[in-house]
């Protein structure tokens, strides 16, 4: 079985991950996919499912296929549209998993099988635009301040009014205009972008943005600044790619490579000690995975798992007791993250919610849907967009007026949601609890 | 089987092209449910509308294309493989909640809805579903009813059979038809529960809904021993304390839960006890002392009450975690689920791990201590053959020595393919011909589910019929010459409610025998000639109760006369003469049988027009209880579904007719 990758791609040993570092261990793609009992524990918090009702579009049904494609028993080559169609309306938010009794990582099956089909799921221009930022940071970052400044002199209104926009290769110029907050007159005189580089003499922390902390909402890559510089002095490593953008469109190879750059640099600067922090969940918990991706070079391996040590999230700087006395209508968390919905970050989140915010804290149903991570709406903008007015519902039915996401880009896309269709309500970054 | 081009075309249009589902990912994700069963359908057809079920049941009908009702297939025994191809329907879209009605204690929904949305919304109007499998959280209403679910809760609140008022069904040639208690005869919604879809399909239910409980006391026992665990809910029950669920695992069962969960169990314990009452706060205070009193009596070690509700959560967190405790050790979970006597309890759990210990076979054991219903969790990899052989064969073995305790193979899970040939171990092959003639009556071409449920050539394989009773021979004679020479007759039983002034009466009142009343179950088996106020005497005697209020009818008039519905859930167990002289035997002392069709419910009202009762199993109570409502007996209106049962069971109407048939 295991000579399934083998026989669609010569070099499956570097475009596949060998094996899986599931909660329960590590595990071969095909043992992990057939530690599922189709008992159908996942079914209903997957929000593609609940959506369509179809098992074609559940996490049992998404394992099973894969599982049928491993043991031979389902052609690829027949049924390719439909099996792509699976993988990339799947959120990868890991909710199955984190209902799964198993543990299955159901999440790191799909991207396998994206990585089998071989396909481009984002729109080839974003892609490529992306890709950049890895191979050409610096034109990668003028192209976003050209972006913004084109944005603000009004051209992309001008694009929308005479519907060029509305063409299939553009549409995603449309959504990014939609979601993202208003060119602010000060924006390129924030901090975060005036500042070349934060590099003290002696750093005691590093932070790494995300790219939307860094260019599309660069008062929140500032407001991580500050609340990192109150105890700390932060080195930042400005538009430095992690990997994880390649992990879930690109190349394995790639992700794998930019990933190691990411290890080396930390184990070179003050001998891989310092504390490596991130604003975004996603990114947060793609480097968790570390490990995983060189199972194959053991002393990488161990690098990884040194590095991963040394890996902090937004959660472990705030403040775990109030500051003071926020006076707020209701607040929720609004998990969405990549890969899982469970684990330390999630719970420290939720322990200083309730601490600030004790009753008017708003606990959320295992159904309650939550905001497609990580570009899932310029992928699927139907599924994206029904999910979101789920998810804006139950905002709206549970009253909340703040909810605090754990990445920007969920922030930017709820905040979109919310300003249509309940706009007494609101979305933010964790991180901005305090202002 | 194929499914022709016409025939395509006729449910495409129906539906709609993008609902009928033909391509191969499609149709093998559709092949299986949570058993091992795998089965590709020849279509999936998406229900989004309950109209359209009877249409499409219609032109499947016409075309002969057999069609599986599947919708979180979420059940352990195959009922969802499409065994003999054709069509699945997928109910899974079909998941409104209509309307919740606090007022008049019901709630209306579609048969797709899933059980724990519909708790979800009942809490905070401060009412409650009562069955709660297991998986509530991806099961659905429907599916409920179909397998006839029940979860912890059982015990005192009774499983899906019990909680569903009126359902409406499409049977399989596409006749709509309504189910109401309401309206009298045979309890219909009784013989749909357990029936895995072989009947027809549901496309609505009107479920009971009932106020929740505002205070719950939970405790956790431990015994050193599995016997005095299930002696304390026997005295339990003597002493008329219903806990509102009373569930139990082995050592073995609570290291593996504890070594995951750490729940805080007690690792020295042979057998484990999480007991919880309900009710008003001084009747639980009262029946905490008592059940303190009865566990430290039968030698409890621990006694621990959970004081917050933090710690009740602790302590249910560590029940719950059962399965995910096992299912972390192999890829595949196979749950067993048999039922026995509770009495039997202890020596069908003794005789089930040895057969584990005999075939190597790693395995849980949990418990519903309060209705004997137990399930073995055996870890394995089905993708080792001779494993995944030893284990079915293994369960195959626990599921006989069940019966041979008395009990029988399923308890809620049903019978699906993977324990249809268990039946036969069962049931003798009258009570087997019985179930095939049901299935015949509502589903003469064998399209709805096919191959399930009845095993497959069970003549030479089916249990041995034990010998007739002496006082019921000469009835069985009767019956026999009436068969032979056409002549109709009328059962009665002291003719007080039929008052009828025929000749040709059968009566049962020479079956005057209470064969015996069990304290230990609590359940009696009396004779169906026995009358009211001889029964309530006995009773008395003995010091029990039970539901039925002294008089001078019989208890076979009482149970099939229609005049006390109330009855009907106590019954456990029936034997029955048929209108063609044979003899069927259904259920026993136990209090959970999803094994077959629920005869008892088929032959509760059913007027003698389906054969004599001549025996029944009920339950008796330790303190008495309020009686069932007595109703003046009036003519059940009939239906075509009864008419097509009456007509496979007594073609020749030599027992009264079904009265009014076109009252669909």
């Amino acid at each position: 079985m295991t000579d399934f990758f083998a026989q669609l791609d010569s070099q499956h040993t570097q475009k596949h991950l060998p094996s899986l570092q599931t909660p329960l261990g590590e595990r071969s793609v095909y043992d992990s996919v057939a530690f599922c009992n189709r008992c159908g524990s996942c079914q209903q918090v997957c929000p593609t499912y609940l959506l369509t009702a179809e098992e074609t579009f559940s996490p049992r049904g998404r394992n099973q296929a894969i599982r049928l494609l491993i043991e031979g028993k389902l052609n690829l080559s027949r049924n390719r549209p439909l099996l792509k169609a699976m993988a990339d309306s799947c959120l990868l938010c890991g909710r199955c998993t984190e209902a799964c009794a198993g543990k299955i990582p159901t999440a790191e099956h799909i991207l396998e099988l994206r990585r089998t089909l071989q396909t481009k799921t984002l729109p080839p221009l974003l892609h490529k635009l992306l890709s950049w930022r890895n191979r050409r940071p610096k034109r990668f970052a003028l192209c976003i301040r050209l972006g913004w400044m084109i944005r603000r002199l009004g051209v992309i209104r001008l694009l929308r009014t005479l519907g060029i926009t509305q063409l299939n290769a553009l549409s995603w110029i449309h959504h990014a205009d939609d979601i993202l907050p208003a060119p602010a007159a000060g924006l390129f005189k924030n901090p975060f972008w005036s500042t070349k580089t934060h590099a003290p003499e002696k750093p005691t922390f590093i932070y790494l943005p995300s790219l939307e902390a860094e260019f599309l909402m660069p008062d929140l890559g500032a407001a991580v600044l500050k609340q990192a510089a109150q105890k700390q002095h932060v080195l930042v490593w400005k538009n430095f790619s992690s990997g994880l953008f390649e992990y879930i469109y690109g190349d394995l190879r790639q992700s794998r490579r930019l990933l190691y750059r990411l290890i080396r640099r930390h184990q070179q600067t003050a001998g891989g000690k310092l504390p490596l922090l991130t604003d975004s969940i996603d990114v947060y918990l793609f480097l968790q995975k570390a490990p995983q991706l060189f199972s194959r070079w053991p002393k990488k391996k161990q690098q990884a798992q040194l590095f991963v040590q040394n890996l902090r999230f937004v959660t472990d700087i705030l403040p775990k007791t109030p500051l003071r006395r926020i006076q707020s209508g209701r607040i929720r968390l609004d998990k969405s993250a990549l890969f899982s919905c469970e684990g330390k970050p999630f719970e420290t989140a939720e322990k200083i919610l309730k601490t600030q915010f004790r009753k008017n804290f708003v606990e959320c149903s295992y159904k309650n849907a939550d905001t497609p991570a990580f570009g899932y709406s310029f992928v699927q903008r139907h599924l994206a967009h029904s999910i979101m007015m789920q998810n804006v519902q139950n905002i709206a039915r549970t009253q909340t007026g703040t909810v605090f996401t754990l990445s920007g880009l969920s922030a930017l896309e709820l905040n979109f949601y919310l300003k249509r269709f309940y706009p007494t309500a609101k979305a933010d970054h964790l991180v901005r609890l305090h202002g | 089987m194929k499914i022709s081009a016409a025939a395509l075309n006729r449910l495409q249009k129906t539906v709609g092209k993008q609902n009928v589902l033909t391509d191969e990912v499609s149709l093998s994700l559709y092949a299986y449910d949570c058993s091992l069963s795998r089965t590709r359908p020849d279509a999936v057809i998406q229900l989004l509308r309950t109209e359209w079920i009877a249409p499409v049941l219609h032109i499947l009908y016409q075309c002969n294309i057999p069609f599986v009702a599947r919708a979180s297939a979420t059940n352990h025994a195959g009922s969802c493989a499409a065994l003999n191809g054709g069509v699945i329907l997928n109910m899974a879209p079909l998941n409104r909640l209509l309307q919740i009605n606090t007022q008049e204690g019901f709630a209306l929904a579609e048969p797709g809805v899933i059980t724990g949305d519909l708790q979800q919304q009942l809490t905070p109007l401060g009412f409650f579903y009562a069955p709660d499998p297991a998986s509530e959280r991806v099961c659905t209403l429907g599916g409920n009813l179909a397998q006839n679910a029940s979860g912890a809760r059982c015990m005192k609140y009774g499983g899906t059979i019990d909680h569903v008022l009126e359902a409406e069904v499409v049977l399989p040639n596409g006749t709509p038809i309504s189910f109401s208690r309401a309206k009298g005869g045979p309890d219909w919604i009784g013989l749909l529960a357990g029936s895995e879809g072989t009947l027809g399909i549901i496309t609505r239910l009107k479920v009971k809904i009932l106020p929740a409980a505002k205070h719950i006391k939970t405790f956790l026992v431990t015994f050193p021993s599995l016997e005095d665990s299930v002696q304390t809910v026997s005295d339990l029950a003597a002493r008329g304390i219903i806990p509102r669920c009373v569930e139990a695992m082995d050592q073995i069962t609570t290291r593996a839960v504890e070594e995951f969960s750490h729940a805080g169990y007690p690792l020295d314990a042979q057998s484990l006890l999480i007991l919880e009452l309900d009710g008003k706060p001084k009747q639980i205070e009262q029946d905490a002392l008592q059940l303190e009193t009865i566990c430290r009596q039968n030698n409890a070690q621990k006694f621990i009450p959970a004081k917050t509700e933090a710690e009740r959560q602790k302590l249910w967190f560590g029940r719950r975690a059962a399965y995910a405790a096992m299912a972390r050790l192999a890829p595949n979970v196979m749950v067993a689920d048999g039922t026995v006597p509770r009495s039997e309890l202890p020596r069908a759990l003794k005789k089930v791990r040895a057969i584990l210990d005999e075939n190597h076979i790693f395995a849980s054991l949990l418990f519903h201590a309060g209705d004997g219903n137990f399930h073995p969790q055996i870890v394995f990899d089905e993708r080792h053959k001779l494993d995944a052989l030893r284990v079915t064969r293994t369960v195959k073995e626990i599921l006989q020595a069940c019966v041979d305790c008395g009990g029988t193979i399923s308890g809620e899970h049903g019978v699906g393919v993977e324990k249809r040939a268990v039946m036969a171990y069962q049931y003798d092959k009258p009570t087997l011909d019985l179930f095939a003639r049901i299935k015949r009556a509502a589903d003469p071409k064998n399209l709805a589910n096919p191959l399930k449920l009845i095993p497959l050539k069970y003549a030479e394989k089916a249990r041995a019929p034990q010998p007739l009773l002496e006082n019921i021979k000469p009835l069985a004679q009767q019956i026999l010459t009436h068969w032979e020479t056409h002549i109709p007759c009328v059962p009665v039983g002291a003719n007080t409610r039929l008052r009828t002034t025929a000749h040709n009466t059968l009566s049962t009142r020479d079956l005057n025998q209470i064969l015996e009343i069990d304290k230990t179950n609590y359940t009696a088996t009396v004779q169906a000639g026995v009358t009211l106020d001889a029964l309530a005497a006995a009773l008395q005697a003995e010091q029990v109760f039970c539901v039925l209020p002294a008089g001078n009818g019989t208890l076979g008039g009482a149970f099939c006369s229609g005049c006390m519905p109330g009855f009907y859930p106590h019954v456990l167990g029936l034997e029955a003469l048929l209108p063609n002289g044979s003899y069927v035997r259904y259920g026993g002392k136990l209090m959970k049988n999803a094994a077959g069709y629920h005869l008892s419910r088929l032959f509760a009202g059913s007027q003698g027009t389906l054969g004599i009762v001549t025996q029944l199993t009920f339950r008796i109570f330790a303190q008495s209880i309020p009686v069932a409502a007595n109703y003046p007996f009036r003519s059940a209106p009939g239906n075509s579904f009864w008419q097509a049962i009456k007509t496979q069971l007594d073609p020749e109407d030599l027992f009264p007719a079904v009265q009014g048939v076109l009252d669909d």
